[in-house]
């Protein structure tokens, strides 16, 4: 994404009071990963599977941490199997940050599938989401979504695409 | 060789740290077993389910350095997803000890006419050495009680992060199943945890509070 854009990711990471992120970097996202992982406002667990990360997540918040998982799209569809058994069958707050791979912009013939699913899948697990184009609007969902996350005990998204990743 | 699951479970409950928290599985005759050997103890999250269990007791172990953690994994939810040892090997809790009940089976589906049905363990699989491999510091596969309690001890001595295989006889549960479901789980741990790190966890209305706190202000 745009450095203006991870930047204000980071932000609304820290005013939404997350210490904890885990995650698998994509394209989009990889600047974001590298900030919170030299940043020692967090402790920062790089995974090799998004469904391992949710675990992780998962267990951290248990132990009192408040806890994002970034990832792009495509990884909602592996982390969805530990969604459905831990966020459905449990109840777990995470922050999911998404790359929204596949929206209208989208240049890279691979991504197109990771946007045909993405919404209806967050649909179906019940995950309430937020679609942030404009970079202005970013550090706000995700304090956003954090919190309908905590109230609700079940993971909530924001979607990153348009002005936080093109300068078209 | 293999010990039997229930001894194997009351010889961990009779060295256990007692501010030690556990995460074992969420059904099936080990979750029964324990919940039974240790009368309910809320300190045990029966939360994790098959792929994932390991992934939680990381992420928990991560959150709490000051407190040992105890997993309570089997081999058929391990081999689901075996990128769990990758992050355990990567992040190595110094307070994370493994226990995998691997009794080389499918135990919760039931047997056929064909017996049980076998996980990769009974063929060629070997957790440990897959632990080892993915950077888990301390892995054993123990085949009797006085091997286990050896490994326990050294644990619970030393600390570290250590992986334990347990080759385990199948069997069904010698106790009944639990009726509770994993959000009565969930709410119990937690408030738990609450409890004994004096810290807040759950926070289900913070603009009331919020407010709460304005009023007596003024």
């Amino acid at each position: 994404m745009l450095d203006q854009a991870a930047q204000a990711a980071v932000a609304g990471l820290k005013e939404a009071g997350i210490d904890f992120v885990s995650g698998l970097p994509d394209g989009w996202q990889r600047n974001l990963h590298e900030l919170v992982e030299n940043d020692p406002d967090f402790t920062y667990v790089p995974v090799c599977n998004e469904g391992v990360g949710f675990s992780v997540c998962a267990g951290a918040w248990l132990g009192g941490a408040k806890t994002a998982l970034i990832m792009e799209n495509s990884g909602l569809r592996v982390a969805s199997e530990y969604i459905a058994r831990i966020g459905l069958g449990t109840g777990v707050p995470v922050t999911l940050l998404l790359s929204y791979r596949g929206d209208v912009g989208e240049t890279e013939h691979w991504g197109i599938p990771h946007g045909i699913v993405v919404e209806p899948l967050l649909d179906a697990l019940r995950v309430p989401y937020l679609v942030v184009r404009e970079t202005g609007r970013l550090r706000q969902a995700i304090k956003r979504a954090q919190r309908i996350s905590e109230a609700q005990l079940h993971p909530a998204a924001v979607l990153v695409s348009g002005d936080c990743v093109w300068e078209d | 060789m293999a010990v039997d699951r229930y001894e194997m479970l009351e010889h961990l409950a009779a060295r256990v740290p007692g501010d030690a928290l556990v995460m074992a599985t969420y059904i099936g005759a080990v979750s029964f077993e324990w919940a039974a050997i240790t009368d309910e103890h809320p300190r045990t999250a029966h939360l994790g389910q098959m792929g994932d269990v390991i992934g939680l007791a990381v992420g928990l172990a991560l959150a709490l350095p000051h407190r040992r953690v105890v997993c309570l994994d089997g081999d058929g939810s391990l081999l689901m997803e075996l990128g769990q040892l990758v992050v355990m090997g990567q992040e190595q809790p110094k307070n994370l000890t493994v226990m995998v009940v691997d009794n080389e089976c499918y135990e919760s589906i039931g047997w056929g006419p064909d017996g049980r049905r076998p996980t990769a363990t009974a063929r060629r699989a070997d957790l440990a050495a897959l632990a080892a491999a993915a950077g888990v510091p301390d892995t054993a596969t123990v085949e009797s009680l006085e091997d286990l309690d050896r490994e326990l001890d050294a644990a619970f001595a030393d600390g570290g992060c250590r992986l334990i295989d347990v080759k385990t006889a199948p069997g069904a549960s010698r106790v009944a199943p639990r009726q509770t479901d994993g959000f009565e789980d969930k709410y119990r741990f937690v408030r738990y945890v609450e409890k004994v790190e004096g810290r807040r966890i759950m926070r289900l209305a913070e603009q009331d509070r919020q407010l709460m706190s304005e009023t007596r202000h003024h």
